[in-house]
């Protein structure tokens, strides 16, 4: 039971991370140029899926207070400082693209969509400092409380926020490599191909930083997992690279989401059966089982869940179906 | 300052602007529902043309909420980490379903209405508005469990100082629940239609464009007010019995229950201060005062007669005025209702202290004036974006506008692989 809902809090974390990833993505490359036509089409692209993106997380969220309330308290309030970070790109960049189109003078609009891009790194940063938080492991001690926030302050954590940055922008522009119109798309086709290197040498940093890092080889339980998230990242990230030299963004996109799912499952599993382990107390590291909600509590959220899933994920797929395929001159414009 | 005054702080600030944003939400999308249904039902245009108008500024409202509820989200593990520890069991339970249940499938749904106009068949783009406006009746519901429990925490037993769901039966059950689900809603109702009616005035005052739509849509404002103002006032004075059997203590000491209560406490959990502060019965006197006050929208109806309402115009300035009158009631509730609640965060169960995080009180200073200037800044700009939208008129909203002909064919080619 506790496992189960342990990898649905993943499943859903790591489906934000993938959905929201290319709107971050595409949230970053408004910085690239391209007038306000380009940031237009950009966010024409994006339009129809950003509002059911953004509902994984607060889904996660739910989860995580709901199945795992301890570690909901301890995490959040632990690393207060990298979730109030991610949260604040979230939010900025909820709004940023939402309210953009409404002010008509393209000044404004600019102004707005600067503030979509400051947003998008933002979030990108914090969930990947949060990821390498719990990969570095907290100061838990005896008392079931994290003690202060210097914990965060190291130069893993910041490694991979910057991989985390440099995987969204690869996965937007794939999103949109897959999604402009077919003129659009090979300039932002371009733009994918040279980020992926970019991507690789992040990810390569994060891993030297991560194996440097004497906290991160004592927090991880299976150092052969931990060792397989660095080569499952570069392996997806050359994949994703090929599909799109040979112009085959599906699959490119494919590759690139997987990126983003990797961490969250693979960090899940090295840690495994904790999921806060304590750097100063191993006593006081927190297993999975004893952070999770009592067995009524997950019996019930059990019941809600299992028939709802199929609704959520349909609403999801219908989504994705009614607006597939390239943007032209009759897509939906609002945001 | 300490910490938990500075968290306390900014949970009054987020929840204060997140109400202000959510009740517009659920009740434009109420008559909004009403007016899309009557689109395709008649096929009238000037009903599509209203759920343009009215759903550009529910839209554009929606973005606050959002916002501010994910920052409520995660303020309960950043702030009140104490709060998931002692009793996220059964507290928990409620809002994950929320979050399942109801916002994953409202965003979903909203997102597909706001671009599925000119691409989706009618019927289904007026079922994905009754499912946003369904999943947000059922995200109100389900937060109001939560709430209520933590105002009357049932159906849970205590072992080892942490708290574990025995009956969840009892939370839906819960006294403290069903009349202030029905007084909340029906203050939604109230804000959407005085909200409407006040924009119609102001158009109808300036002698703007489409008179027909927005006198039709001051009609409707108003009889929902009106209706709404009586139900407001029903479920808040019924509310009063349950509330004074079960939470003695919100509307001050003095009563046996009350004292009784307090003596047990004193005992239980040592000498303190039990009663909430004054500001929770002063809120609860004023807002009963706007809430008798908006009662009179009933003496506006019979001048919907061959509309006097408009040739007269005076009624049309007093809707105008009125307008905050409804946002500052739903304020001075909500304060009545939580600080009613101090000095617990779960009702004779958790002390408001017990739940605040171990976290420096710096850092919640910064945290505090940060969220309170960010969410602040974008919910002024939120108002002026709406009023702005208000004003405008009905002549293009950008929510549903037709696309540009066909240049291209329109079926797109599937781009995956």
């Amino acid at each position: 039971m506790d496992l189960a809902w342990y990898a649905l809090l993943g499943l859903f974390f790591a489906s934000y991370l993938v959905l929201a990833g290319y709107d971050y993505g595409v949230g970053l490359l408004l910085a690239r140029g391209g007038g306000p036509a380009g940031r237009r089409e950009a966010l024409t692209a994006l339009g129809p899926f950003f509002l059911g993106n953004e509902v994984w997380l607060v889904a996660a969220m739910g989860i995580l207070f709901g199945a795992f309330p301890l570690l909901e308290g301890e995490l959040l309030a632990g690393c207060y400082p990298v979730v109030v970070g991610a949260l604040v790109g979230v939010i900025l960049v909820t709004v940023g693209v939402q309210l953009r189109s409404r002010p008509s003078h393209e000044r404004i609009r600019a102004r707005w969509d600067r503030v979509v891009v400051i947003g998008s790194a933002l979030a990108a940063l914090g969930w990947g400092a949060l990821l390498a938080a719990l990969l570095q492991g907290v100061p838990l001690e005896a008392d079931g409380h994290v003690a202060g926030v210097t914990h965060l302050a190291t130069p893993f954590a910041a490694a991979a926020g910057l991989a985390m940055v440099t995987l969204v922008a690869v996965h937007g522009a794939t999103f949109l490599t897959l999604r402009l119109p077919a003129e659009a798309a090979a300039t932002v086709g371009r733009t994918a191909r040279r980020l992926v290197p970019v991507a690789l040498t992040a990810v390569a940093l994060a891993t030297v930083v991560g194996l440097l890092s004497a906290r991160v080889r004592d927090a991880v339980q299976r150092p052969a997992v931990a060792v397989l998230l660095p080569v499952l990242l570069v392996t997806a990230l050359l994949a994703a690279g090929a599909a799109l030299t040979r112009r085959r963004p599906g699959w490119a996109l494919v590759a690139t989401g997987a990126a983003l799912a990797l961490p969250v499952v693979l960090v899940g599993a090295a840690l495994w059966p904790y999921v806060l382990v304590s750097t100063t107390d191993p006593g006081a590291s927190l297993l999975v089982a004893d952070a999770a909600a009592s067995a009524p509590t997950l019996r019930l959220l059990g019941w809600v869940a299992l028939p709802l899933l199929p609704a959520l994920l349909g609403f999801q797929a219908m989504c994705w179906w009614v607006f597939r395929g390239r943007t032209d001159g009759r897509a939906p414009v609002y945001w | 300052m300490d910490t938990l005054l500075l968290a306390r702080l900014q949970f009054a600030t987020t929840t204060s602007i997140h109400f202000l944003f959510v009740v517009v939400t659920l009740g434009l999308v109420t008559l909004l529902v009403g007016m899309q249904t009557a689109w395709v039902l008649t096929g009238n245009p000037k009903w599509e043309r209203l759920t343009r108008y009215w759903g550009q500024l529910y839209v554009i409202n929606y973005v606050l909420g959002i916002a501010t509820g994910i920052v409520m989200e995660f303020q309960f593990g950043l702030n009140w980490s104490g709060l998931s520890r002692y009793v996220g069991n059964v507290f928990g339970a409620p809002l994950a379903i929320e979050t399942l249940v109801a916002f994953f499938l409202e965003s979903t749904f909203l997102g597909m209405w706001i671009f599925g106009w000119h691409r989706l068949g009618k019927g289904v783009h007026l079922a994905l508005l009754w499912g946003v406006a369904i999943t947000a009746y059922a995200s109100a519901f389900w937060i109001m469990v939560a709430n209520s429990w933590l105002q009357n925490p049932v159906g849970y037993e205590v072992r080892d100082g942490i708290a574990h769901l025995t009956d969840f039966g009892a939370l839906l059950t819960n006294p403290s629940l069903g009349m202030a689900f029905g007084h909340v809603v029906s203050a939604a109702l109230l804000v959407g239609g005085m909200l409407m009616a006040a924009v119609s005035a102001g158009h109808l005052i300036r002698r703007t464009a489409d008179f027909a739509l927005f006198r039709t849509s001051l009609r409707i404002g108003l009889v929902t007010a009106a209706l709404a103002i009586t139900m407001v006032q029903g479920f808040g004075f019924a509310q009063f019995g349950p509330v004074g059997s079960v939470q003695p203590t919100k509307f001050g000491g003095d009563s046996l229950e009350s004292q009784a209560l307090i003596a047990e406490w004193t005992t239980r959990f040592g000498p303190g201060d039990y009663t909430p502060p004054v500001l929770a019965s002063v809120g609860l006197g004023f807002m009963i005062l706007i809430g008798f006050t908006l009662g009179c929208v009933w003496l506006l109806l019979p001048l919907l007669f061959r509309d006097w309402i408009i040739r007269l115009r005076f009624p049309l300035w007093l809707i105008l005025l009125a307008l905050p009158l409804p946002f500052i009631a739903v304020i001075l509730g909500w304060i009545s209702r939580e600080v009613g609640r101090q000095p617990w965060v779960a009702y004779g169960l958790l002390p408001t202290e017990q739940a605040v995080s171990p976290v420096s009180a710096p850092l919640m200073l910064a945290s505090l004036i940060g969220f309170s200037l960010l969410l602040g800044t974008l919910a002024v700009t939120n108002w002026v974006l709406l009023a702005r939208h208000a004003r405008r008129g009905a002549a293009d909203p950008a929510l549903g506008r037709p696309p540009a002909p066909p240049s291209e064919p329109a079926h797109p080619e599937p781009a995956l692989i």
